[in-house]
């Protein structure tokens, strides 16, 4: 049930057709782990804490530093030097009082993110790094857990989304197998804020949207944003009989 | 015969594979992805995938940034 507070907060959601009480209960118990809040994840938690994801995990072991601010608004001038995920956790209580905020201020190895993993729905990629995402990407296929990507440098954004509920999903790993860090970021690149943040507002979207059942358009699918023309491209990702992550499981199911 | 790369005409020879157009643009494999048609063709694909004239290939990098 809903409470009255909750009702007038949501009020929108319910006026929607196809989302209504019953989809605004789905949020209630919806369980989102959100790594890196950076400039994804910025617009990613507050878009989510706002709509009622009842629980939500956020992670992030950086300080808020100066660079950050130009596209990270989540955070605040005075803020600099705390930790990133101490601020983002005090910000989305105050948005929104209803849910449960929890946060996890190390670097996770595999074994922890695995046991993180145990106790959400999905996971929204926000991270600066090619082997963070690697390894959120083993995790989540090892662990059967949804992972929306999202990766954003200069004027570009990509977006992905692999229900590895579905063993015929393809995966990151399928599309990009490089470990090393050879792709690009933020640091080397540079990146305009409402570049990131789209795409970090379109993960949140598309974690609505599973959370309360409505299908997604980006299902092992690759979209590019091109800020500069306002285009986007479409790609469709099949799975890769012969990867190194989710390539074996086909197998062993059978 | 001709294959549109990123939005430009490149000419290669007829049955190459997608390894073979890497190496003629003098493009990195490592942290590439590469699409044809729309369809994203992995990596341990590029070697036998033999592109077909006027085949669209959209060539793009791996981005990490967040």
């Amino acid at each position: 049930m809903l409470s009255d507070s909750e009702l007038l907060r949501y009020s929108r959601h319910l006026l929607l057709e196809d989302f209504g009480e019953l989809g605004q209960k789905d949020m209630k118990n919806g369980k989102v782990l959100i790594i890196g809040m950076g400039g994804l994840g910025s617009p990613a938690a507050l878009y989510l804490a706002a709509a009622g994801v009842g629980s939500i995990v956020i992670a992030d072991f950086d300080c808020l530093d100066l660079s950050n601010l130009q596209r990270q608004i989540a955070y605040k001038t005075g803020d600099i030097g705390a930790d990133k995920v101490a601020l983002m956790k005090q910000r989305l209580e105050q948005l929104n009082p209803e849910i449960r905020v929890r946060s996890i201020n190390y670097e996770m190895d595999k074994e922890q993110l695995l046991m993180e993993l145990m106790m959400t729905h999905l996971v929204l990629d926000c991270t600066d790094n090619m082997e963070s995402r690697q390894m959120i990407n083993e995790a989540c296929v090892q662990a059967k857990v949804p992972h929306i990507v999202g990766a954003a440098i200069r004027f570009e954004g990509q977006l992905m989304f692999f229900d590895h509920k579905d063993p015929e999903s393809a995966c990151y790993h399928c599309l990009f197998p490089d470990n090393e860090e050879q792709a690009l970021n933020c640091s080397n690149s540079g990146v305009l804020g409402p570049v990131v943040g789209t795409i970090g507002t379109l993960q949140a979207l598309e974690a609505i949207k599973h959370i309360t059942g409505f299908p997604s358009a980006v299902k092992n699918k690759l979209k590019l944003f091109d800020g500069k023309t306002l285009e986007w491209q479409t790609f469709a990702i099949e799975k890769d009989p012969q990867c190194s992550v989710c390539g074996n499981l086909v197998g062993t199911k059978q | 015969m001709k294959v549109n790369v990123n939005e430009k005409l490149v000419e290669i020879e007829e049955s190459s594979n997608i390894e073979q157009l890497l190496v003629l643009l003098e493009s990195p494999l490592k942290g590439s992805a590469i699409a044809v048609n729309q369809k994203i063709i992995s990596r341990s694909e590029w070697s036998r995938y033999q592109l077909q004239e006027n085949d669209q290939v959209s060539l793009f990098q791996a981005i990490a940034g967040g």
